[in-house]
């Protein structure tokens, strides 16, 4: 028997979009496998028909060299496959020895047996070396704490072969490390390890065996040693599509923003500046005091006006655009109409008297979502029927139409394709010359290094460094985002 | 005020006590599981009148209080079926639900046992009384240390708790959400039918349509401001029973009746907004 | 990553789902009282022909229809406001009850407009507590305004035994309104006041204001999104403390409007739990002005065709609580699966 886990031929679309096309991978048993890819390359969608929480359209699963099919969950777990999600199934207000347990409790008659509960998860524990405060309730531990165990759970289900997915987004650096350490105790031990990540030195750190995904496709499948870091970029980027190169800033000005506070920058009329880190190192919290979200720890001035206490309006009123994030939850309102969505913000000064003039709405609407290029039947038709790359630019165009001093950019290509990136990339460019600031947010190494002029490197809630942007800077960068100093 | 007078209220709250703790702990366990049961109201009522009829049909208290619980889980598991599997709205099914099992049993009266309001039933047989109090008192003691016992350490405590704080959790980890929610909502029915069939057989020996008077809000009331503890919810109970007792002499002594009555409520508004603003508090803490 | 594929609904379609969802409600309802009709020994269809007759069979059957359906205009709109904003308040009934009296008391001394703008504020203050305590420290208003109720009948009750009382009636009301102070009948001989113009008048406010003006679209964008609306600068707070002041005032002034057109005075027992129906009216009719209209109508011609049938067959009226509490539980059903 030498393939635990794997895939043959596999494809999975969801409507237009083709998340898996002919995908194979044979992951080995007591092996660590890394799967890899960019947002977007199919790496979830595989992993869920693995475990079986999705189904492909055509292929199947291989299980011990047979093939096999998952109807559910529960099929795999049947199978020794456990996964360990991204959305951890913790329950804040139960211990975490009733975590573990949850399910599958040890018992005498009606009664829990925490005392046979307890010996099982110190056997476990330091079975893969870990120590754990199991009575500390879920809520008052740390997501890595949380992790852990979440994969003892797994185990004591009887998963062998272990799915981890993003495992690291949300950890510091040393707990990564801790992370990793685990996984190579869990190799030893004889279990199998899928490990799917969009980090190379992690994955460099800790695979046997990586295999590549981008667009859905399976680029190749190498043993870690035929890889270094710049060729293993390579395939998970592939040819840089959507990305037409660095072009700083010709002329800046005044500061259009200040932040003092636990995180201190400013941000110049005419000017770019990207902020970087590892997911939670303090950028929501950046971008919430900025727009007015959350409640300020220090000064903020917007083109010299002091607006830490403003709320949201009056900051919008002062020259303010924010393109969310959270696009389906913040940047739009999913049941409501376009038309209602595009005037959000403007309404107060669309309206005369108090009332708004419905073919005034109509007519601004259509005005800016022309303008910026959207594809849509009527502005009354509801946000959610348009398509994610669309919904997108109603949100650039409702935000940029209005002119902004300074634009709060947070992820603003999230969930767009390559040619809605290019679009999006020439608009923040082209408000910049023309004199706006922009604070740009992303996950996206590459979008931050293509399009900022200057970079800001977060790290546990505080400013980590500032690197100049260009393609230059990528490795500083990344030295900066785990905490330490380029040397 | 003397030694036996406050003997007396002691005697006429534990009484009141009874219904208002045994509708109390049935909300709880379905608060625990994650839903806030607005309907113990309709269901005490419809405990109160099948124990009534039970118990005067077979002159046996015993199959009239069971008789009762089994009216009010079946009622609970349907209102349950509704919130659950249909997707109902918690809030509104309850008081839907009250306002269809008050509706249901004024029409029963008037059609089926042509009576007006009130129905006196031959031969019903009260509680009996052990050591001065009656078995649902007794009942309700052991249910208090035993449910928060339950909760703390037993397969199905856990699985509750798991359901009312992380449905989603308990579902990824192949735990029947729903179905323990609806064990749930059958469970508070139970309790709430009893805690019926006790005004009836307990206290005041027949039916009336109106007798259980705001009793099922109260005991809301109740496990909200024990937080779904069933120590401080018990507690409560006896100090909204405390307040229904004293209420009759009180009012000699010039306080009216009315303002007692709204005690109840007034103190969940209080202890929700304590609760909230310590909330928001601790998060800002925590976040700055 | 998944992309959704959903069609857009044209508006004709629209429009036939959603009279779908208002009719299932009432079929169910009309089964099960059938059922309970049936196993009683009687005629369930013969029950709802009466019915139906007795509603709207009529010049005099339809005025009364619309008068037991004002006070469901009045309750069924002040909730529907407050839905529509996200606030789920079913403290209506409050309002209703404490605008009544204060209605009532108001007029008896100075007069029917003083009486209504009286009650209005009564209504103000009953929601004004619960609003504040949601929009400032996010207390769950569920709770608080069903609690509220509780706490308003305790007290109204209070202050009619204690200060208001009529003298020489047995019951507890407060003295009857001189005969200048009430609103003037519409109709007469029947039973119908202007309470119903003055309804129907705010109905059609609020289907222009919430459609059309700056604060209507606010209230919309807080109650579709709230984490979109504050994103965008509209302060939601605000909102929903100005959804449960008006919800409150349109109560409040439901309450004057029975008292001062219908009453004559305030007594025990002076709403049959409009508010609570108003709950229900407010849900089959997915808070718009039109719905409002057609659920208020529908649940006061079962409540005035309930009584009369009760004349003239041996069905007791409480049957009708069966089925308007059955269109409530089912009606939600409804509402909240689209979401």
């Amino acid at each position: 028997m030498s393939v635990r886990l794997g895939a043959r031929d596999v494809s999975r679309a969801f409507g237009p979009v083709r998340a898996n096309e002919g995908v194979s991978v044979e992951i080995r048993a007591g092996t660590v496998h890394a799967v890899v890819g960019e947002n977007g390359a199919g790496k979830t969608t595989l992993m869920r028909i693995l475990y079986g929480l999705d189904q492909p359209d055509s292929g199947t699963v291989v299980i011990n060299d047979q093939p096999v099919r998952l109807r559910g969950p529960a099929d795999g777990i049947g199978h020794g496959i456990g996964l360990v999600p991204q959305e951890l199934a913790m329950i804040g207000s139960l211990t975490l020895l009733e975590n573990l347990v949850l399910g599958t409790e040890p018992r005498s008659g009606p009664r829990i047996d925490w005392a046979r509960a307890r010996g099982e998860a110190e056997e476990l524990a330091s079975r893969v070396g870990v120590e754990l405060p199991w009575t500390a309730l879920a809520d008052n531990v740390s997501i890595s704490v949380r992790q852990q165990v979440e994969i003892l759970r797994a185990l004591r289900r009887g998963a062998d072969v272990l799915i981890l997915d993003e495992p690291t987004a949300a950890l510091a650096p040393a707990q990564v490390d801790d992370l990793l350490r685990l996984l190579r105790g869990l190799r030893e031990a004889g279990r199998t390890v899928v490990f799917i990540s969009h980090k190379v030195d992690e994955v460099l750190a800790v695979a046997d065996e990586i295999t590549v995904l981008r667009g859905g496709k399976v680029i190749t499948t190498r043993p870690v040693g035929d890889l270094d870091r710049t060729s293993l970029i390579e395939l998970i980027v592939g040819q840089q599509v959507g990305f037409t190169g660095f072009v700083p800033s010709a002329v800046t000005g005044d500061e259009v923003l200040t932040v003092a506070g636990s995180v201190s920058l400013s941000v110049r009329a005419g000017e770019i500046v990207g902020v970087a880190g590892i997911a939670g190192s303090g950028q929501d919290e950046l971008v919430e005091r900025v727009v007015g979200l959350r409640p300020p720890d220090g000064r903020i001035t917007l083109a010299g006006q002091d607006i830490s206490t403003l709320p949201v309006d009056r900051r919008r009123a002062a020259g303010l655009g924010y393109i969310s994030g959270d696009r389906r939850s913040e940047g739009l309102s999913m049941d409501a109409s376009l038309a209602d969505n595009t005037i959000a913000g403007t309404h107060r000064t669309l309206g005369r008297h108090g009332w708004l003039k419905p073919s005034a709405v109509r007519a601004y609407a259509k005005r800016v979502l022309d303008g910026y290029s959207v594809r849509y039947g009527r502005t009354t038709a509801v946000a959610r029927t348009l398509s994610g790359g669309n919904q997108q630019r109603v949100v650039i165009g409702r935000e940029l139409d209005r002119d902004p001093k300074l634009l709060v950019a947070a992820g603003p290509t999230r969930g767009v394709d390559v040619l809605g990136m290019t679009y999006i990339h020439d608009k923040l460019r082209a408000l910049r010359d023309n004199g706006s600031g922009v604070l740009l947010v992303s996950e996206q190494l590459d979008e931050l290094l293509d399009l900022s002029d200057r970079i800001i490197v977060l790290h546990g809630g505080r400013v980590a460094g500032e690197v100049p942007g260009g393609p230059a800077s990528r490795t500083a960068i990344g030295t900066l985002m785990l905490g330490r100093t380029p040397s | 005020m003397t030694v036996s007078m406050l003997g007396g209220l002691l005697m006429s709250a534990l009484l009141l006590w009874t219904p208002l703790a045994l509708a109390a702990l049935g909300g709880l366990l379905h608060r625990v599981s994650g839903v806030v049961n607005i309907g113990l109201e309709g269901q005490m009522l419809t405990g109160a009148l099948v124990g009534a009829v039970v118990s005067g049909a077979t002159g046996d208290w015993a199959l009239g209080v069971l008789a009762a619980g089994a009216a009010g889980g079946l009622i609970g598991l349907l209102m349950s079926l509704c919130i659950t599997r249909l997707g109902a709205n918690e809030i509104i099914a309850g008081l839907g639900f009250t306002i269809v099992l008050s509706g249901l049993i004024g029409y029963l009266l008037r059609s089926v046992f042509d009576v007006s309001g009130t129905l006196r039933v031959a031969g019903l047989d009260p509680l009996p009384r052990i050591l001065g109090l009656d078995p649902l008192f007794w009942l309700t003691i052991i249910f208090v240390p035993l449910i928060g016992w339950s909760l703390r350490n037993t397969v199905a405590g856990l699985r509750l708790r798991a359901t009312g704080d992380g449905f989603d959790a308990a579902n990824a980890l192949g735990l029947p959400a729903n179905g323990i929610r609806d064990i749930a909502g059958t469970l508070a029915g139970v309790f709430a039918g009893i805690a019926g069939s006790h005004l009836v057989l307990g206290q005041v020996g027949l039916f009336n349509e109106n007798m259980v008077a705001g009793r099922g809000f109260i005991a809301l009331a109740a496990f909200y401001f024990g937080r779904a503890r069933p120590l401080p919810t018990a507690l409560a109970c006896l100090l909204f029973a405390v307040f229904d007792a004293a209420q009759a002499r009180l009012q000699t002594a010039g306080v009216p009746a009315q303002l007692i009555q709204t005690l109840p409520y007034v103190v969940v508004i209080a202890v929700l907004t304590a609760t909230a603003v310590r909330g928001v508090r601790g998060r800002v803490r925590r976040a700055g | 990553m998944s992309v959704c594929p959903r069609s857009n609904p044209d508006k004709y379609s629209r429009v036939l789902t959603s009279g779908f969802r208002a009719v299932v409600p009432f079929v169910i309802a009309l089964v099960i009282g059938g059922a309970v009709l049936l196993a009683t020994g009687h005629n369930p269809l013969a029950f709802y022909q009466l019915l139906v007759r007795e509603s709207f069979g009529g010049t005099d059957r339809i005025a009364a229809t619309l008068s037991a359906a004002t006070p469901l205009l009045f309750t069924g709109l002040a909730t529907a406001i407050a839905f529509r904003a996200g606030v789920f308040n079913v403290g209506v009934e409050g309002g209703f009850v404490l605008g009544g009296l204060t209605g009532a008391t108001v007029a008896l001394h100075a007069g029917l407009l003083a009486g209504c703008v009286a009650g209005a504020l009564a209504g103000v203050l009953v929601s004004a507590l619960p609003a504040w305590l949601k929009a400032r420290w996010n207390v769950d208003e569920v709770v608080t305004t069903l609690m509220s109720n509780f706490v308003v009948a305790g007290l109204t009750g209070w202050l009619v035994t204690a200060f208001l009382q009529a003298k020489g009636v047995a019951n507890s009301a407060t003295p009857l309104i001189p005969r200048s102070a009430w609103l003037p009948d519409l109709l007469p001989p029947y039973g119908l006041t202007s309470g119903v113009l003055i309804a129907l008048v705010l109905v059609m406010l609020y289907a222009v204001w919430i459609k059309h003006s700056v604060l209507g679209y606010e209230l919309r964008q807080t109650g579709l999104n709230p984490r979109f609306s504050a994103a965008q600068g509209i302060r939601v707070g605000r909102v929903i403390i100005v959804s449960m002041l008006i919800s409150g005032a349109i109560a409040g002034l439901g309450g004057a409007a029975h008292a001062l057109g219908v009453v004559h005075r305030f007594v025990d027992g002076f709403s049959p739990g409009y508010g609570f129906t108003g709950i229900a009216v407010a849900l089959l009719g997915r808070n718009s002005a039109v719905g409002v209209v057609l659920g208020a109508v529908l649940f006061g011609a079962l409540a005035s065709a309930g009584t009369t049938a009760q004349l003239f067959s041996d069905i007791p009226l409480d049957i009708v609580d069966v089925l308007s509490g059955t269109v409530m539980v089912f009606a939600v059903i409804r509402l909240w699966r689209q979401r």
